[in-house]
């Protein structure tokens, strides 16, 4: 087969993916948009009734939501890492995944700032956090953690979704050219023009590489400053130095294993082996066991000194971590985070796609318990054993929870079959 | 405008590019369409780095300078101390000057792509010519584009 | 010299010789003489397991700048013996540290050498079997990170047992692993220097751009760079905002006197605000003189941040002080030398 004939066959193979859906497709969207729905309308009787319908008490005032808005946060991180770090570390594996971790980051981030909004409880007052004067001319507190949070989480998606954008400008020019109808008018529109001329890519390409340079430490610093929200703090269990680097290799950790979670079943549905191989699902079987190994590190260390420091607080919040009312889902997280993914370190569970969807699976609910375990029970048992209490969720809140994973997931289809699901332009240019 | 040329397979254009600028046709006539970018055009049509870096520059220093000076200038309008923290408590605004130099950076990269490139351009929007996944050489006649 | 060193044997009577000095240095009963000889230990582990593990690291990821400097890199092996031996010549020393002669099961002399020590030689045997290892062998990979596991573990012991446990109860739970980044930082930087005194510059005709190892190597700095900002800025930030006496105290005793604040200054430019300006540009990064420059001025910056760590709590003799970097310098290059003679 010539050249050309195989540049066909990458442009068919990969727009195919954007025909008529089947019957399994929209029997998971219609599930997917229900629980949103299902969310949504929880949503609206939480702001009806007000917050007493979560299970917030006192002293645990941080819970579920929270865990939410870090457990999304991290997901997004992997797009940025595969997309930006791959890129500039020259790894030709990243092609197979880039646009779906891309899509993927900007609809988690989508998400995740849906849930401090749900938190506040009275969501229409959210524009307080925008960095704007008041009616005195005092502006926000530039040294509140949540006021970095605005910044670097806003500056996140933005930054992703530009990123997002870029790499699909020549990918939309194909479409145009593939599509018909209606299609074609919106893939024109969105190609801007692009011809491929050799000035436009020379711009091009400078301008991706220097996106992914901006990119790369942007996933260190989102992540570092979502740590700090609960690192700032003076809470046992919360404020340590090495949450932010753990904060970070955690989310690539959590991320990497979404990314595996959504692109196994892609690459069934849409006959995309020839494009996706088991050696690239090798690859970033390594970059989640490696980011595994950094995550039991963090947890030794984090034993350990409280251990050692003989702090009676620190020590106090680790041993109810590991005995307390939480323990069991204390002992599941590091099953699943720490033990699950050495099952990595062999050569064929690597290669093989369904032990790797079950590893990812059981990494996206470790790594949900750990955000969980850190926010409640560090709250839960604090300094003072007068107010130590206990948390359990609302099916109001587990409702949401669920919500926000029916929208991920729906936002996830919708783009399937949208927008191109590789990179075709990059496909061609490595054949 | 000449004739398009029309290649299925790089080797055959990139050829026929190498023997165009041996004959002397002058660089600034030749303009190539490629499916994607084919690193080899660089080399046989040399031009200049490309000044989207210069944006980026720009874009990142003034995010910067702009995160320190809008939190540092904020917070002394209204001196209040909050948290025991000094007014002006470098270490949170830089975290504030980092995020803002990203996303300038990165905004003004991208609108000096843009500009650079003349996208989006309406002709190319409507327009109905496609070469697909062709490679092409179009020799200008003397005229600028 | 290369003659002389050429000589079998010649290399173990240095070796000998250079411990034999520092053990009689050390072991002498003056004030500072201990103190000399941590520091002088802190900076060298960090270099010496820096090295190997920048030649494990590119090997699990298969970087083709490995290949001009592997052999040199891990030529330093053997120093781990001596690191090993220094680590016995600090015993008497350890009576010094705060929690000496109470009750605790980590903080106990001799399981605090012991498990130092044990993971020291873990280093060396893994390094050797890492070092024996064909250079694109199949089993390469596997032993590179056995190594960087030991790598990990060993200076993360280092940050938390000699440099954390010097003020105890203090605590910062991200110092094992700033240690473990810096070591890693310090050992891009002599593969850079290595690659210069090998090599010499990069071939003329290479258009700016281009890739080539140096200029690798310079991105591996320019990216360390960065992280280790990043790191030390995690480190202050908790630290500075949580502002608990008994953390806040580390920071204070370093940077309310002169000189020490100017040293914790100089740290900052050293390990970030010059190598990090200067290796921006695309063409900087295989400029010799650019990277040479940055490469010196992340050693020296290690070197000071160690002193800075223990000048508050630890006293120093200027003269064994000398002496113990001397011996550690000369032995240093006389086994990258050998190794390169021997090419």
């Amino acid at each position: 087969m010539g050249n050309a004939e195989r540049y066909a066959k990458a442009d068919r193979d990969i727009l195919a993916a954007m025909e008529k859906p089947g019957r399994a497709y929209l029997a998971g969207l219609a599930f997917t948009a229900t629980l949103t729905v299902i969310g949504g309308i929880l949503w609206i009787y939480q702001i009806r009734n007000g917050l007493g319908v979560a299970g917030y008490t006192h002293p645990v005032n941080w819970a579920i939501y929270i865990t939410n808005f870090v457990f999304w946060v991290g997901i997004a991180h992997s797009g940025t890492l595969i997309s930006a770090v791959l890129y500039l570390f020259r790894a030709r594996y990243r092609t197979s995944f880039n646009r779906a971790a891309e899509a993927m980051t900007v609809f988690a981030l989508m998400v995740a700032g849906l849930f401090p909004l749900i938190h506040l409880g009275r969501s229409w007052v959210f524009y307080y956090l925008l960095p704007y004067p008041n009616q005195r001319q005092l502006w926000v507190n530039f040294r509140s953690p949540l006021i970095w949070d605005v910044f670097a989480v806003g500056t996140y998606f933005t930054v992703s979704l530009v990123f997002f954008y870029v790499g699909m400008i020549p990918d939309f020019a194909i479409a145009r050219r593939c599509k018909e109808g209606i299609r074609k008018r919106f893939y024109q529109v969105l190609s801007l023009g692009w011809k491929g001329t050799e000035r436009e890519w020379r711009h091009y390409g400078m301008l991706y590489l220097f996106l992914a340079a901006f990119a790369t430490p942007l996933v260190a610093s989102v992540h570092s400053v979502v740590s700090w929200d609960f690192a700032m703090s003076v809470v046992p269990g919360w404020h340590t130095t090495i949450f932010a680097p753990y904060f970070v290799a955690g989310a690539i950790f959590s991320g990497t294993a979404m990314v595996i979670t959504l692109v196994i079943p892609l690459r069934k549905a849409m006959n995309l082996h020839e494009y996706i191989t088991d050696d690239h699902f090798e690859s970033i079987a390594k970059i989640m066991l490696f980011t595994s190994l950094i995550v039991s590190y963090a947890y030794i260390v984090e034993f350990g000194l409280a251990w050692y420091g003989g702090n009676v607080f620190e020590t106090g919040a680790f041993r109810y971590r590991a005995l307390g009312d939480f323990r069991y889902l204390t002992w599941a997280m590091i099953f699943c985070n720490s033990l699950v993914p050495l099952s990595l370190f062999v050569k064929r569970l690597r290669r093989n796609t369904t032990c790797l969807l079950v590893v990812s699976l059981l990494v996206n609910v470790g790594m949900w318990l750990e955000r969980f375990v850190i926010i409640v029970a560090s709250l839960a048992h604090d300094y003072d054993p007068y107010v130590w209490g206990t948390y359990s969720p609302t099916y109001v809140e587990v409702g949401i929870s669920l919500g926000s994973f029916g929208m991920f997931f729906t936002l996830y289809l919708l783009f399937v079959k949208n927008l191109p699901v590789l990179s075709i332009t990059e496909i061609k240019e490595h054949l | 405008m000449a004739e398009p040329m029309v290649f299925r397979e790089k080797e055959r254009f990139l050829e026929s590019l190498r023997e165009l600028v041996r004959d002397g046709v002058p660089r600034e006539r030749i303009r190539v369409i490629t499916p994607f970018g084919v690193p080899e055009v660089e080399e046989i049509l040399p031009g200049k780095r490309s000044k989207v870096r210069f944006f980026a520059l720009l874009g990142a220093a003034s995010g910067t300078v702009t995160g320190f000076a809008f939190t540092i200038l904020t917070s002394l309008s209204w001196p209040l101390i909050v948290g025991g923290k000094p007014i002006v408590s470098l270490p949170p605004f830089l975290i504030i000057a980092f995020a803002l130099t990203i996303l300038f950076g990165a905004l003004s990269t991208f609108l000096g792509f843009l500009l650079l490139s003349r996208l989006p351009s309406p002709r190319g929007i409507r327009s109905e010519v496609e070469y697909g996944n062709a490679f092409v050489i179009l020799v200008e006649d003397g005229e600028r584009r | 010299m290369t003659a002389f060193l050429e000589k079998k044997g010649v290399l173990a009577v240095l070796l000998a010789a250079a411990g034999a000095l520092m053990a009689f240095v050390s072991l002498r009963p003056f004030p500072g003489n201990g103190g000399s000889l941590l520091l002088a230990f802190l900076f060298f582990i960090g270099v010496v397991e820096g090295c190997i593990a920048a030649a494990a690291a590119g090997a699990t990821v298969n970087a083709r700048w490995v290949g001009s400097v592997r052999k040199e890199l891990l030529s330093v092996t053997p120093l781990l013996l001596v690191a090993s031996f220094l680590l016995l010549l600090l015993i008497p020393f350890v009576d010094s540290y705060p929690w000496a002669g109470r009750p605790g099961i980590w903080l106990r002399k001799d399981f605090f050498i012991g498990r130092n020590l044990a993971f020291l030689l873990l280093a060396y045997v893994t390094a050797r079997r890492f070092a024996a290892a064909p250079a694109d062998g199949g089993g390469t990979k596997v032993r590179a990170a056995w190594y960087l596991l030991v790598f990990v573990v060993s200076q993360s012991l280092t940050a938390f047992d000699l440099v954390m446990s010097l003020e105890y109860p203090w605590v910062s739970a991200l110092l094992g692993g700033y240690f473990f980044i810096e070591a890693l930082y310090g050992g891009f930087a002599v593969s850079a220097l290595l690659y210069l005194l090998l090599h010499g510059r990069p071939p003329a005709g290479n258009a700016p751009g281009t890739r080539s190892d140096l200029s690798d190597l310079s991105i591996l700095m320019f990216g360390f760079s960065l992280m280790w900002a990043g790191l030390f800025f995690a480190q202050f930030l908790t630290i500075w905002y949580g502002n608990i006496p008994e953390e806040v105290g580390f920071i204070a005793r370093r940077v309310s006197a002169s000189p020490l604040r100017e040293l914790c200054v100089a740290v900052l430019f050293l390990l970030f605000f010059i190598p990090f300006p200067a290796l921006l540009a695309t063409r900087a990064k295989s400029n010799p003189y650019v990277v040479s420059a940055a490469a010196l001025s992340i050693l020296s910056g290690i070197l000071v941040e160690r002193y800075v760590f223990l000048a508050p709590v630890v006293r120093f003799s200027p003269g064994a002080l000398a002496i113990d970097f001397a011996c550690l310098l000369v032995l240093f290059v006389a086994v990258v030398y050998k190794a390169r003679v021997f090419r």
